[in-house]
């Protein structure tokens, strides 16, 4: 029971994280330059635990990023070992810095290319978490170039595709 | 940390005679076609004919020893086609950094039975192949490859060196013998030593660290701390070579457990980009990074002073001026092997050229080591290391060890 719930906060996590990254693509300029310097099409895929929840995306050139099947391989995969690591992340109680240090998720795929992802998300915490919540788990916090509400706003009316 | 794990399997056999148990090592494994991996340098020394001719009635598969500097991908698939035309059934990898990781890189493609190693990239993803008996015999006292789970190999297409991470990595033995760096010169001695020291630094001071990383690096800045000088100097000391080489051991097996830093992302790329060796560039680096990180590590720097200038004096260094004086001790020594073996001080001493910094930077960025630097590392902050490296601008001027000249501190 605790699991699925878990599992719907992580879905539910992942699908703000998804439309504020498309929101941001356009927002922050950060965000933007790193996505584009990602090769066109590279996929990503981050698996919230064994069953959980998936958020599966690749690179679009206008959009900055497009989902995709959850069935498609993706080029690199984070996979997180249990539905509770991911839910530590997710929820803002630890950073991917710490869920690394941790040996939360295992990586399928380019390191190199990975850390790129890893910014843009750490960029998207900066806005989804309050600050208070951000410095705690973020070892700098970047500053925003456009408001938390205004991205929240934009997300909730992003079509999600 | 609220979790932590640490992996350390490979049987350790160190010091006079190690190398003599290499036949009855394999035997142990169940090997009895060893294919042997080196470089036409130590083929040319002499140092692999003590190798096969540890070997004794053990017939070996083959011996390849067509491995550069900065091996690649593309030898890596090779090695491992000719491992499997040729039959064999172990690895014995014996040379530097680059040899070694690139045994690993061939094991891990002979026990998931692949071809191309790219297809293996990832971190800790890679479940138990094959067995593959390996046993690595380090010439260097530095990389510490023998003990880690990470191989560092160069992709020639995308000038980038990449890490792999896994577990399946560790060799089965390592062995030290002393016999195997007597022949290093001093000025590799020297780099490579202080490639440990960094191995240590960093992994003492990561966000990854753990009582037993923690165990492993404060032994080895201990040793390299009473061992390095020496080493240099005395460079036939056996005694000496083998503390070096336990401190390799032991560095290598703390950073394994707990990750390398902001020095090592600025190394790998500086390597990758700039064809800088991995030691010399560690050399450079290491104050620069760690100036750049102490405003985070104050603590574990200070504590590091303790194992590399010893009691005398951690004790009479007021507690709050440990952390600087740990750098200074770090400056210090690099000093005394600049002078000893002309070792590079600076990025342009060792041929770096500064019009390629904005390309080093942004390649530190994706290296890997940066996730787990304790404070961020940003395009910025990595352009100003390099630069502040290119003269060699840390405080090695206003700041001695003795702290009795004002310290002219730099942020970076």
């Amino acid at each position: 029971m605790k699991k699925e719930l878990l599992n719907h906060v992580n879905a539910l996590v992942l699908a703000v994280l998804y439309r504020s990254l498309r929101v941001l693509y356009r927002d922050d300029s950060r965000v933007r330059e790193e996505i584009d310097g990602w090769k066109n099409n590279l996929s990503f895929k981050l698996v919230c635990g064994p069953g959980g929840a998936v958020l599966a995306l690749r690179r679009s050139e206008h959009a900055g990023v497009r989902k995709l099947q959850r069935a498609q391989r993706a080029e690199i995969t984070m996979r997180f070992k249990s539905v509770e690591g991911a839910f530590q992340v997710l929820s803002g109680q630890k950073s991917i810095a710490d869920a690394y240090a941790e040996h939360l998720f295992t990586l399928e795929g380019d390191i190199y290319q990975t850390m790129s992802f890893v910014r843009v998300v750490e960029y998207a915490e900066a806005y989804l978490f309050p600050r208070i919540w951000s410095r705690r788990i973020l070892r700098e916090v970047p500053e925003k170039q456009t408001g938390s509400l205004r991205v929240y706003a934009e997300a909730l009316l992003e079509h999600a595709r | 940390m609220n979790y932590y794990e640490f992996i350390n399997p490979t049987k350790l056999c160190s010091g006079k005679g190690a190398l003599d148990n290499l036949a009855y090592e394999l035997e142990m494994l169940g090997a009895c076609r060893p294919m042997v991996l080196s470089d036409a340098m130590l083929e040319k020394l002499g140092t692999l004919r003590q190798v096969t001719e540890a070997l004794g009635e053990m017939q070996i598969g083959r011996v390849f020893t067509d491995i550069p500097r900065d091996s690649g991908v593309e030898v890596v698939n090779r090695i491992a086609r000719e491992y499997r035309d040729f039959d064999c059934d172990a690895l014995v990898a014996l040379g530097g950094g680059s040899v070694l990781d690139t045994a690993k890189g061939v094991r891990l493609l002979i026990a998931q039975g692949a071809d191309d190693l790219l297809e293996l990239q990832g971190c800790e993803c890679i479940p138990r192949g094959r067995e593959v008996p390996f046993v690595a015999i380090p010439t260097t006292a530095g990389t510490g490859s023998e003990a880690t789970a990470v191989a560092v190999i160069k992709n020639h297409a995308r000038n980038v060196k990449m890490e792999f991470i896994s577990q399946q990595l560790l060799p089965d033995v390592a062995i030290l013998d002393p016999r195997m760096t007597l022949t290093l010169p001093p000025r590799i001695t020297a780099s490579t030593g202080m490639d440990t020291l960094c191995h240590a630094i960093e992994a003492y001071s990561c966000m990854q660290k753990n009582p037993l990383s923690d165990a492993y690096a404060t032994a080895a800045v201990r040793l390299v701390g009473e061992n390095l000088m020496r080493v240099v100097r005395f460079g036939a000391s056996k005694e000496a070579r083998t503390a070096m080489a336990n401190a390799s051991f032991l560095a290598g097996a703390a950073f394994s457990n707990s990750m390398v830093g902001v020095v090592h992302a600025n190394g790998h790329a500086l390597g990758g980009v700039c064809h800088i060796a991995h030691g010399d560039a560690m050399n450079i680096l290491l104050p620069a990074g760690m100036i750049f990180n102490r405003r985070v590590c104050r603590d574990t720097y200070a504590e590091l002073l303790l194992y590399l200038a010893g009691p005398e004096v951690y004790h009479n260094t007021p507690a709050a001026k440990r952390a600087d004086r740990m750098i200074a001790e770090v400056v210090r020594l690099r000093g005394r092997l600049h002078r000893m073996t002309g070792l590079p001080v600076t990025l342009k001493e060792a041929g770096a050229d500064p019009a390629l910094f904005p390309e080093v930077a942004k390649t530190a960025l994706n290296d890997g080591a940066v996730i787990v630097n304790p404070r961020q590392v940003t395009y910025e902050a990595v352009m100003r290391i390099l630069e502040a490296c290119y003269e060699g601008k840390e405080p090695q001027q206003g700041q001695t060890p003795s702290g009795k000249k004002k310290a002219k501190k730099r942020s970076i």
